[in-house]
């Protein structure tokens, strides 16, 4: 009954009552409580940052897996590297600087970047895949997807709005009206929704919130 | 302005990586891998490195300089995150988990009801009346309409017919808008991005470290 | 066996033709630019008239989430509002919430652009208070208290030894927040935190695909926005700081023509074989 208590019921109300607090400050910010949530805040943040050493934990873990399904010699490097990859970055900010020195900030600029920018650039290819294969106007809500899309991208490439100077204002209207009408709707959908969850997240009855697999 | 050795092999090297994840689109190959492999190890390092400067800036300095004794409680609980590694004691990482879902949540509603139901429904009605202009009356009264309607097309629990069924589907459409509007802005952020690392293979790759040119 | 149609052939396309042509015309105005003018939308007038109409020695907190991965997308909108910020008699505090925002603050701030070339001092016109991973419990705490996450800036000062933030503690003291971020959900953030607790004035900097998702919070809310790169070319020309944004927009002028024949060429291919077969039947 105490184990269960402990390892179930008390985290529950812990929720609740960090909640609740947090939610009463919003109404009555009394000094007081204003501190107590300024300093949970606070908390959270280094809550976060203690437990970044999971990541690696998780990370090696993957990557023991990973090797288990491919013993070969390919498998062995695509196992190391992640490992040579993160020395290399620890040596980087080893440096003056730490982070900021102009070491960590080369291998950072160079790799880093280089890489996440052109993973970032891949997806406009299958979207020109998925515009061949897949997108065919054969519905009202087809052809409005369509208009609404490409209105908006001739508001946003100059070399339309200079052959056609109306396409800025229409895709603008687009923007500002139909767009916000659609948005306005599913902001105030999903956000009643997540009152929802969020009160019952606080109520604990959401208890995947801090199941532990 | 010469470019200096470590310039021209940083080129190099962003251009290698370049390649290796571009090099995906004629199919997954190892070079591809390599550099997906690298990159791993590359943001697991860089979220360490700057999560140990944030504990030691916003914990040890404080306690250390302030006498923030209560910061040592946080750093317990994060500690506690690392039981769940061991199946025996893991409910013991339920504790900083409640702390944040907690905090989280409790943020999190209060700035919901007023700022993404109140003042939006507020807006809504009030954009209508805003202006004597007829444009601005013609366009609020089209926002109004579509917030109705498309509101109308997440309700769930009754069949889609009659007037409801007209008036999701007139919902629909303004969603399918807002989802055109939102599916161009991405393939333009697309666009972008492949131009921004042509820019570079040209101006940097190949002019700068190939040619020798600027 | 019957013979193909053209609407067959168009169907079977090979689409890495087109993957080819964009290639191409994204290339064209890199090599050889167009020089094709641009003109500024509404929400980045408001963006910049919110700006100017500062009274001198405001209090501006930017709310630095940068990607280095999305930099070709945000770099001119950041360099032009530092270069418009600077030129104006404001207090700037940068915080960033992103690792990556302090490396890009490492790199453009002090270097592409320079404050001190608009005479502006450290510690006196501008502070960098460093890095946090406040989510949103975390900016909450941030309104609330600034020193309660921020206890010394990126150097390791304290800041009440620092002049500027002897008298900036909260939200209180800020008169306006400019909230760049990279994910598109993070603006119900800043609306939660700080437009509905204390009415802030807020300015948001973000992607070209989260435009969409801030226009519902706009004009009531949001005063201005900049939605991707050529909002930052935008802001460049009306508040007459050049920059990179007027080339990069440039240069994606014809890339999304492969979008456009895409669409053709599926629908035709679509529709031609479904009309062709409806008359023959």
């Amino acid at each position: 009954m105490a184990e269960v208590f402990i390892k179930r019921d008390l985290p529950l109300a812990l929720i609740f009552i960090i909640g609740i607090l947090v939610i009463i400050e919003f109404f009555f910010p009394h000094p007081a409580l204003s501190a107590i949530k300024a300093e949970l805040g606070t908390w959270t943040v280094i809550i976060a940052n203690v437990s970044i050493f999971l990541g690696l934990f998780y990370m090696s873990y993957a990557q023991y897996r990973m090797l288990q399904r491919q013993k070969t010699l390919s498998g062995y490097i695509y196992f190391i590297t992640p490992f040579v990859a993160l020395c290399l970055f620890f040596i980087g900010a080893a440096f003056p600087g730490y982070t900021s020195s102009p070491q960590y900030q080369w291998l950072y600029q160079n790799i880093y970047r280089a890489q996440v920018a052109m993973y970032v650039s891949l997806p406009l290819f299958y979207c020109y895949y998925a515009a061949y294969r897949a997108f065919r106007i054969r519905s009202i809500e087809a052809l409005a997807l369509m208009l609404g899309g490409l209105l908006y991208t001739f508001r946003q490439i100059p070399l339309f709005t200079y052959l056609c100077p109306p396409l800025h204002p229409i895709g603008e209207w687009v923007l500002l009206v139909p767009n916000v009408a659609g948005g306005r709707g599913a902001v105030i959908c999903v956000a009643l929704a997540s009152i929802v969850v969020g009160l019952r997240t606080l109520v604990g009855k959401e208890v995947t919130t801090i199941e532990v697999r | 302005m010469s470019a200096s050795f470590w310039e021209i092999l940083g080129i190099w090297v962003a251009a290698f990586f370049t390649f290796s994840v571009l090099s995906f689109l004629w199919k997954d190959n190892p070079y591809f891998k390599f550099g997906q492999q690298f990159i791993v190890g590359v943001v697991v390092a860089h979220n360490i490195l700057f999560a140990m400067k944030s504990v030691y800036d916003n914990a040890v300095i404080p306690i250390m300089t302030q006498g923030r004794w209560t910061l040592i409680i946080p750093i317990i609980l994060g500690v506690l995150m690392y039981t769940r590694l061991h199946r025996d004691y893991a409910w013991a990482s339920k504790y900083p988990t409640a702390v944040l879902v907690g905090t989280g949540t409790g943020v999190m509603v209060t700035g919901i009801l007023r700022g993404q139901i109140i003042d939006q429904a507020k807006m809504t009605v009030l954009d209508v009346f805003k202006s004597s202009n007829p444009v601005d009356i013609f366009n609020g009264i089209i926002i109004l309409i579509g917030v109705l309607t498309s509101i109308s097309f997440f309700i769930f629990t009754k069949e889609h017919k009659g007037p409801l069924g007209i008036s999701a589907k007139i919902g629909r459409i303004f969603l399918m808008i807002s989802l055109g509007a939102n599916w161009s802005g991405e393939t333009v952020w697309y666009l972008t991005q492949m131009t921004g690392r042509v820019m570079f293979l040209w101006h940097d790759w190949i002019k700068r470290a190939i040619l020798g040119i600027g | 066996m019957s013979e193909k149609t053209i609407w067959d052939k168009i169907a079977e396309f090979d689409i890495r033709w087109i993957y080819l042509l964009t290639i191409i015309l994204i290339v064209i105005p890199v090599v050889h630019p167009l020089g094709i003018p641009i003109r500024v939308s509404k929400p980045v007038k408001d963006f910049y008239k919110t700006i100017d109409e500062l009274p001198p020695g405001s209090v501006v907190a930017v709310s630095f989430r940068g990607s280095l991965g999305l930099l070709d997308e945000q770099e001119a909108q950041f360099l032009a509002l530092w270069k418009i910020l600077f030129q104006r008699d404001l207090k700037v505090i940068f915080y960033s919430p992103t690792a990556d925002g302090e490396i890009i603050l490492d790199m453009h701030l002090g270097k592409k652009v320079r404050p001190e070339d608009y005479g502006k001092k450290y510690g006196i016109d501008y502070v960098r208070l460093g890095y946090a991973p406040i989510g949103e419990p975390g900016e909450a705490a941030f309104a609330l208290d600034i020193r309660s996450i921020f206890p010394t800036d990126y150097k390791g000062t304290p800041l009440d030894e620092i002049p500027m933030m002897k008298n900036i503690n909260s939200w209180k003291d800020i008169d306006l927040l400019i909230f760049q971020y990279t994910a598109c959900t993070d603006v119900e953030i800043v609306i939660r935190q700080w437009v509905v607790p204390y009415n802030m004035t807020v300015l948001t900097m973000t992607l070209g695909c989260c435009g969409p998702m801030t226009a519902p919070y706009y004009p009531k809310m949001i005063k201005g926005f900049l939605s991707g790169s050529i909002a930052g070319a935008e802001l460049e020309i009306i508040g007459g700081v050049p920059g990179p944004g007027a080339a990069m927009t440039d240069a994606k002028n014809l890339g999304i023509f492969g979008l456009i024949v895409s669409l053709i060429l599926g629908n035709l291919a679509y529709w031609g074989r479904r009309l062709s077969k409806e008359g023959g039947e």
